[in-house]
């Protein structure tokens, strides 16, 4: 959900040199990760997992204008490091498309990438205490909290604190005009603001009633992610 | 996201770019984003933007359809450039024409050049484990797609989608999207068995010879020559 739509040429060349650095360091890390023996059978499980975040970004919810990534149900299924790689792959094809930069993808990678790992290993440390939906729906919330947050100070950090922190508005600049106080009064990041809890929310409950459903139907899919998916291929 | 039409555009295209291999076209991409995030003045943007556009006419693509994937970094680009624009409208208009610019140049590789030749060069920097991941992903995203529509379409039939109800929105997005992982494990399973029969052993072969002729060394050279000027600090300027 935090895939920042930047197009190249915002943010500026040490933002997104580092993070691209750090991205690769992070998949050689994820590529050490997986085991050798079992990345064959694993790969086209992948593949399909980075479709169906491709996929999930275009599926409308209504009048609400968000669209949910799926990073952290990825997590889940299929695991930190492959999640991760499938993350990057869903990010260099977006920007493909137009939908972000190139000189972006590393930092997006980033961004829902945290969502993934901080999604995985919550998840796993909250179902052996609460239901799996709930423990999804905890985990999902948490993780994009994180994820926005950093989206914020990568905002904070291209076009400065006071435009990118909710609650200014362009009329501040200087006017010194008071304004009443209205709690209706929805313009702007405050709009960007409320919007972003709303998709927050949404996506957590989204990914909660996804896994109550994969209980339901298939519970091996929770219970031991993509490798015992990988075992029962094989 | 357009992928078909992008896919068709790419595959189907005859001009003198879909003729020109994946490498000289990904060279000149990267040059050309290297020079708008260069570039230092309205001028040289506006340059960069002639070139680009008049490479997207050569190349017989649909320009409707260039024109809606070019609106997305447009659209995300106009808070930025508004906030450009209390420095001065100068700085605001650099802003916008840079992120048409960077994305016209990528639209004009991907309606120029299959996914499959993009890959294939990316094979030479990229592990295979990546790679293939690519290749799945991009091979599963039309039969998904098409799956996702017939489920849209068979929710929306049976009543189970409005813009206005979003509580039976959600649940049935959340089923919908449950029952498309339950069936992408089923065709995952299914595409690792077909792989593994064809001979897949962790890495899918591509083909790396790419051929180099006049329209390639033409390309990157004038890209160069594009680069190069943006560089240079014109007086004139």
């Amino acid at each position: 959900m935090s895939h920042i739509h930047l197009p190249d040429g915002i943010l500026p060349f040490a933002w997104w040199a580092s993070a691209y650095i750090v991205c690769i360091a992070v998949l050689c890390i994820m590529l050490r990760l997986i085991k050798k023996g079992e990345v064959r059978r694993k790969v086209p499980f992948t593949g399909v997992m980075s479709a169906l975040m491709l996929i999930s970004m275009s599926v409308p919810l209504g009048f609400i204008p968000i669209h949910m990534s799926l990073s952290v149900l990825n997590g889940i299924l299929a695991g930190p490091a492959l999640g991760f790689i499938a993350v990057f792959v869903v990010n260099i094809m977006l920007s493909l498309m137009g939908h972000g930069g190139l000189s972006v993808a590393g930092l997006n990678t980033l961004l829902m990438g945290s969502e993934v790992l901080i999604g995985y290993y919550m998840f796993t440390a909250l179902k052996r205490h609460m239901k799996p939906s709930l423990a999804a729906g905890i985990s999902a919330l948490v993780a994009l909290t994180v994820s926005v947050a950093l989206m914020f100070g990568v905002l904070a950090a291209t076009i400065g604190t006071e435009e990118a922190l909710p609650g200014h508005e362009s009329g501040e600049h200087g006017i010194g005009k008071e304004q009443p106080a209205s709690f209706l009064s929805l313009s702007g990041w405050s709009a960007a603001a409320v919007i972003l809890i709303i998709g927050m929310l949404t996506e957590a409950l989204v990914t909660g009633l996804i896994v109550s459903f994969f209980s339901r139907v298939r519970p091996d899919l929770i219970d031991a992610p993509a490798v015992s998916e990988s075992n029962r291929m094989g | 996201m357009h992928l078909a039409a992008v896919d068709y555009m790419a595959v189907n295209g005859k001009s003198f770019l879909h003729k020109a291999g994946p490498h000289s076209k990904i060279l000149m991409t990267l040059l050309l984003i290297a020079g708008v995030l260069i570039a230092d003045s309205l001028a040289k943007l506006g340059l960069i933007f002639i070139f680009t556009a008049a490479l997207v006419v050569l190349s017989e693509a649909d320009l409707r359809e260039i024109l809606h994937l070019i609106i997305y970094p447009a659209f995300f680009s106009i808070v930025f450039a508004l906030i450009g624009m209390q420095r001065s409208v100068a700085a605001g208009l650099a802003v916008l024409l840079r992120a048409i610019d960077a994305a016209m140049a990528v639209i004009l590789l991907i309606t120029t050049t299959s996914y499959v030749d993009i890959f294939a060069v990316l094979s030479i920097f990229l592990p295979g484990v990546i790679l293939d991941i690519f290749i799945f992903t991009y091979r599963s995203l039309f039969i998904l797609l098409e799956k996702l529509e017939d489920l849209l379409r068979s929710i929306r039939l049976r009543g189970g989608y409005h813009p206005l109800r979003l509580a039976l929105n959600f649940r049935n997005t959340a089923g919908m999207i449950g029952v498309l992982i339950i069936h992408s494990f089923d065709m995952s399973d299914r595409l690792y068995r077909i792989y593994t029969l064809r001979g897949y052993s962790g890495r899918i072969p591509l083909t790396r010879k790419f051929k180099t002729g006049v329209c390639d060394v033409v390309l990157v050279v004038v890209s160069v020559l594009m680069l190069t000027g943006v560089i240079i600090k014109w007086s004139i300027w």
